[in-house]
């Protein structure tokens, strides 16, 4: 499977395929980053995102998550959405990426795991410019790093993939 | 020390032409963040474009790299994949391709030893030492579509000749290519 669910939580959950904390640049606790590998939607604010940034053996990492406000959402196509996809292959790859989706319209947010020189980067996230993003310290077990697509594709390879998987794939539904 | 390599059991012998219909060797290069990369896994069952090129400083190419910027923003949304390689390293490579705003993968053979396994060095400049400029169209499987050889300026492709190009090739490889109707 090509995608896993994500969500941010206030506390630890038992049937997450793999979690850890969360903090606010101070170090203030933000909660816990979860992600399921299965089918079903865990939670009402779960979204899918790339299933290859999942890796229990990943090192701390900080993060830019962005997030739409309750009740929002804007067309994967949007021009703004197409632009930030631009800007991200123009830039210097992070450590990992991937959009959030919850069907195959809509852009619901995104993800970048960022560590070393990239950290100082992700307070100019594309994305964030977009809708509101946090900059959060994610424990160490629970993402890793992906290869940065080769570009200049700013398409997705089937709607139901978060970009930028890159390839279209028998096995990857 | 630079991380370059080459597949010992894919490569070609020394004087082996890439020619349209050969598979062009599996290659490993840094890329112009550093990491390094697989051709193969760049391409990943695409249509590609992949371009050697003398260096950032040459006239010629940064005339040729502003056209293929004009191809770039069709590629974006035609599964198609663009790669540049010279023996700039990562770091010069990641400036000129910030500079011209390329979205594309640039590779680095600063070492220059798939150069010499490829047989593009271009001999008439030893200063610089660079790849003889030339362009492939490739299958996803490394096949050679067709080549351009750009030493003279006007052997390289013209947009549109890439552009048939990508379509011959999205052609034969998507089983779809006649849109799905009632």
């Amino acid at each position: 499977m090509s995608w896993c669910w994500l969500d941010l939580l206030a506390a630890p959950v038992d049937d997450a395929s793999a979690q850890a904390r969360v903090f606010e640049p101070g170090g203030t606790p933000a909660g816990w980053l979860a992600v399921w590998l299965r089918r079903a939607k865990p939670s009402r604010s779960a979204r899918r995102i790339d299933a290859r940034l999942v890796d229990r053996h990943g090192a701390a990492a900080w993060v830019s998550l962005v997030r739409p406000p309750d009740g929002v959402r804007l067309a994967f196509d949007d021009l703004a959405v197409q632009q930030a996809r631009r800007a991200v292959l123009a830039a210097p790859p992070q450590d990992a990426l991937s959009t959030l989706l919850s069907d195959a319209s809509h852009f619901e947010g995104a993800l970048t795991v960022a560590r070393g020189a990239g950290v100082a980067r992700l307070a100019d996230d594309p994305f964030a410019r977009i809708f509101p993003g946090r900059v959060l310290r994610v424990e160490a077990g629970l993402l890793g790093a992906v290869p940065a697509p080769c570009g200049p594709t700013i398409e997705r390879y089937g709607s139901a993939q978060p970009w930028p998987w890159d390839r279209y794939d028998a096995a990857a539904s | 020390m630079r991380l370059l390599a080459m597949s010992m059991t894919t490569h070609p012998t020394a004087g082996e032409r890439l020619r349209p219909g050969a598979r062009f060797p599996h290659i490993d290069l840094l890329d112009h963040a550093g990491n390094l990369r697989r051709l193969s896994d760049l391409i990943a069952g695409d249509p590609v474009v992949l371009h050697f090129f003398r260096g950032w400083w040459c006239p010629k190419e940064q005339a040729f790299l502003r056209r293929l910027l004009e191809l770039q923003d069709d590629a974006e949304v035609a599964y198609s994949r663009m790669i540049s390689v010279s023996v700039d390293p990562p770091e010069v490579n990641a400036a000129f391709r910030a500079g011209l705003g390329a979205r594309w993968t640039f590779l680095s053979d600063s070492d220059r030893v798939v150069q010499e396994r490829l047989g593009l060095r271009e001999t008439t400049d030893t200063v610089n030492d660079p790849y003889v400029p030339a362009v492939f169209t490739l299958f996803p499987d490394l096949k050679i579509h067709r080549s351009f050889n750009g030493y003279w300026y006007w052997g390289r492709p013209t947009i549109e000749e890439l552009r048939q190009d990508l379509r011959h090739i999205t052609r034969a490889i998507r089983s779809d290519w006649e849109a799905p109707t009632p």
